[in-house]
């Protein structure tokens, strides 16, 4: 019986023990396949790093040194072997183009990017499923027809046109917002950014007019951003909420009396969750690394603009911490969401 | 349904409206602060701010407003030497040395006195060192070996530089203007050394020099923030902060110079400085430039064999819109040039024998056998005007049946195939090294058995008689006879070579109209702020 009840204790523990090293396993094997993939893309890129970091007039015996300090000389699988090393110690090596440490510099890019792709997706979360109540609420009517157009201006028209657009009118010719960078040029090099997120720094930072700045830097790259995935998160969330509209409680809730409006709000809406949820997730990855055209016109800091010049300049270590950093990023976001849905979903439990 | 969506309208218009009037409160925009000049440009080429290292175009142009060297180029002529750190200098009697006799009281931005000491450190890390611009500084013979002996410190105050190469002490002298013999602070430096590193990461992020600015703040990619150095001899700079804003897009950074949120864009495209033409409170400044723009063909190609005969070569230079390129396309950007020395290097050639003329292309293809069409593949840099130059050259070379296929590629892919020899054509820039013929004609009209850096061995263009002449020509002192040399190489090449030289570069940058006292010269490390004020 002793015997019985410490196996089932054991077993009550073992099994969230196991789903844990299993989440793990899958991990760390999902961003080993990712590091091996982007290695070898890499390793067969046209672009030469030690002629990249030398420069075209170098001589033979630089860049023979530039070569043997990039770890060029040695054949790719020992190559590989050795990142994996320098990876376990917190090293990411040093970027080809900038010569600073790869880590460093992701730890000044991600935080701008976090904080500009989050208050985007609050932004596009809330308004989305606003307009996705009022949509289903009236499906076929004007209403719809009208938000359908506004969801879908931000996903169709260039992300990069929209954004010159908008500063040429909100910075250049009213105003209203603040122009590229983070902040106004009389704080953006005197504040200290100890966590890299400007909202917070420039609040800390106790300097009359920096959250100010802050905000209205903020404004125009987190709406352009949000309305870049409103289109989805309303256009998906629609389609659930119109799915279970049909569902026999709806019918029942409308035999017991219940408005059509009261009906979304309150039955239909948190039955949606999962696939809002599901739909949510993945409009964050894709602000995440799809906020390189927001970063440059605007002059922001960011992962995707980072990335993106790593790779146009074929900068291996930088291209590597990038990809790696997204990936976790990703497989978090992921995993917190499925998280979510089987808390907030009964039958999935 | 009224009942319903009113509401909500009403609460929606209502934030909006709030929102808008909120924003509208915030006060307009001021121009940059009193005292800080803004400048915004394209710096995603920048690899290092150690002057023993850097070596891209934004680090070029930085150098000089953060170290100084013995001796510099005049602003106002550049053919001029002028003593910087150095107050004087005696020339050796073997013409294979000088003496120099150091600025009295010269100090670094710290502080600390510039000595002997900290000339002799300087030269010999940056050819120990050996990082990208250190082939300038072998040019006098120097190599890890031999530099030591080669830098006698007197005393504090005089320093005994000599050379082991054969070249003429005036070339010797330009050698010396260049960022790599940028002076640094050795107990600075040293203090800040990791690893044996002679300082080297630590200098890609910090200065510790004596030039009119030094670096408060670097953020890679993001901007560069100097502060005035009061102590820099020569005198310090007019304003008290240069800030250099990386912005990565041309039409933002037009966009931030119309709004006063900068006072000087550089790196505008032909497009935005006809948009800024005439707007009030904007300049539109002109500066010379040594970048000249040309086609290389790659003779060694033997898929291709056109790309190896003479007459190809001819007809390609009856084939570019010399004038369409310059005046029309570029408007104004580029000038017509055909000859490797660009116009104020002493010995620039300035005629322009040919001009846009498809049927003496044509001509000249027919009797050579080459008039059944020939498909040529060019690379080209993926950014403008290069896109545009390309395009047109597609346009006028078609006119004699030579189809040029375009592959538009990042610099590196180009320069790698460059570099291994695996192109067939390719429209490039040249900017000269140093204010010396030596550093163009060395690449354009020199080929010898290990000269893989050379223009010709990338075409694969094999001239030993020519060879032999560039490299007498940089040993000759007398400087109306290196002239001649010059310009008879010139012609040589304008001739006979595998090159197209096509087009000479005008720097242009727009700036807000109440900036003064900047300027340029022709060299890329040629960019003065510290007489800016405004």
């Amino acid at each position: 019986m002793a015997a019985h009840s410490l196996f089932n204790t054991s077993s009550g523990i073992a099994a969230p023990l196991r789903a844990i090293r299993n989440s793990l396993l899958s991990l760390t094997l999902t961003l080993a396949g990712l590091l091996a993939i982007t290695f070898v893309m890499s390793a067969f890129s046209p672009i030469d790093p030690a002629l990249q970091q030398v420069g075209d007039h170098a001589s033979a015996a630089t860049y023979a040194q530039a070569r043997h300090a990039l770890d060029l000389d040695a054949p790719l699988p020992e190559r590989f072997g050795h990142y994996l090393v320098r990876l376990g110690h917190g090293d990411l090596g040093l970027s080809t183009a900038t010569g600073q440490p790869v880590a460093a510099e992701l730890r000044e890019v991600f935080p701008a990017t976090f904080e500009l792709s989050t208050l985007a997706l609050l932004i596009s979360a809330i308004t989305g499923i606003g307009l996705a109540l009022l949509s289903a609420r009236w499906p076929g009517g004007w209403v719809d027809s009208v938000i359908r157009v506004i969801s879908l201006i931000g996903s169709s028209v260039p992300i990069f046109w929209l954004g010159l657009v908008s500063l040429a009118l909100f910075y250049a010719h009213w105003h209203w917002a603040g122009g590229p960078g983070r902040l106004d040029d009389a704080y953006e090099y005197t504040i200290d950014m100890p966590t890299g997120l400007v909202l917070i720094d420039s609040w800390r930072s106790g300097m009359p007019g920096a959250f100010d700045s802050a905000i209205k830097h903020m404004l125009l790259p987190a709406l352009l951003l949000a309305s870049y995935v409103l289109g989805s998160i309303a256009r998906l969330t629609r389609t659930s909420l119109l799915g279970e509209l049909h569902q026999e409680y709806v019918t029942l809730a409308r035999a017991k009396g219940a408005g059509q409006s009261w009906i979304l709000v309150h039955h239909v809406l948190p039955n949606c969750m999962g696939p809002m949820l599901t739909v949510i997730a993945l409009a964050y990855t894709s602000l995440l690394q799809g906020a390189v055209l927001t970063e440059t016109v605007f002059a922001r800091p960011g992962i995707g603009r980072y990335l993106t010049n790593a790779l146009f300049y074929g900068d291996v270590p930088a291209i590597l911490g990038a990809t790696l950093v997204l990936g976790v990023a990703f497989i978090l976001i992921n995993g917190i969401t499925d998280m979510l849905v089987r808390l907030l979903d009964p039958r999935l439990r | 349904m009224l009942r319903m969506i009113h509401p909500t309208l009403h609460r929606y218009a209502s934030i909006l409206l709030g929102f808008a009037l909120a924003l509208s409160a915030w006060p307009a925009h001021a121009d940059t602060p009193p005292g800080i000049l803004v400048v915004v440009q394209a710096m995603d080429d920048l690899v290092s701010l150690d002057p023993a290292e850097g070596f891209e175009l934004s680090s070029e142009q930085l150098f000089g407003s953060i170290y100084q060297r013995l001796v510099q180029a005049d602003p106002d002529d550049p053919s001029v030497l002028k003593p910087v750190l150095a107050a004087s200098w005696v020339v050796g009697s073997d013409d294979r040395s000088v003496t120099f006799t150091l600025r009295p009281n010269a100090t670094f931005a710290n502080g600390d006195p510039v000595t002997a000491d900290d000339v002799i450190y300087s030269l010999s890390r940056a050819v120990k060192l050996n990082r990208s611009p250190a082939f300038i500084l072998n040019e006098l013979g120097w190599n890890a070996d031999n530099v030591d002996a080669s830098l006698i410190a007197v005393d504090a105050q005089h320093v005994r530089i000599s050379w082991p190469a054969s070249v003429s002490t005036n070339f010797a002298l330009h050698i010396l203007t260049t960022t790599v013999a940028s002076i640094v602070d050795k107990r600075d430096v040293l203090a800040h050394q990791q690893n044996d590193d002679q300082g080297n990461r630590w200098l890609r992020a910090h200065s510790s020099g004596s030039g009119p600015f030094s670096i408060r703040r670097y953020v890679p990619r993001e901007a560069l923030v100097l502060d005035a150095n009061p102590r820099s001899p020569g005198g310090g700079p007019r304003i008290k902060t240069l800030i250099i804003r990386n912005i990565a897009d041309a039409a933002t950074r037009r966009l931030l110079l119309e709004v006063g949120d900068a006072d000087i864009a550089r790196d505008l495209g032909p497009d935005q400085f006809t948009a800024l033409k005439g707007k009030p409170g904007i300049r539109i400044a002109q500066f010379p430039s040594a970048t000249v723009c040309y086609l290389l063909f790659n003779t060694t190609d033997t898929s291709n064999p056109a790309l190896a005969n003479p007459a190809l070569w001819e007809a390609a230079r009856w084939l570019v819109d010399y004038h369409g390129l310059a005046e029309g396309l570029l408007q104004g950007q580029f000038s017509v040039h055909q000859a490797f020395l660009a116009d104020g290097f002493p010995g620039a050639l300035d005629d322009t024998p040919y001009h846009f003329d498809p049927a003496r292309a044509r001509a000249i293809l027919a009797k050579a056998g080459l008039d059944h069409g020939i498909d040529i593949t060019l690379d080209v840099f993926n950014e403008e005007p290069f896109i545009d130059i390309a395009q047109s050259l597609q346009s006028s070379f078609a006119q004699a049946g030579v189809r040029l296929h375009l592959r538009i590629e990042a610099g590196a892919q180009v320069y790698t195939r460059l570099r291994a020899r695996t192109y067939q054509a390719a429209w490039l820039y040249w900017i000269p090294d140093y204010f010396d013929a030596h550093s163009t004609a060395s690449a354009f009209a020199s080929n010898p058995d290990n000269g893989s850096h050379t223009l010709a061995w990338r075409a694969g263009w094999s001239m030993p008689t020519l060879t032999a002449e560039t490299q007498k020509a940089v040993m000759i002192s007398d400087p109306a006879e290196r002239v001649r040399l010059y310009q008879d190489i010139q012609r040589q090449v304008q001739r006979e070579s595998p090159f197209v030289i096509s087009l000479q570069e005008r720097s242009q940058l727009a700036m807000r109209s109440n900036v003064q006292g900047y300027r340029q010269g022709l060299d890329a490390d040629m960019v003065y702020y510290d007489q800016v004020t405004k």
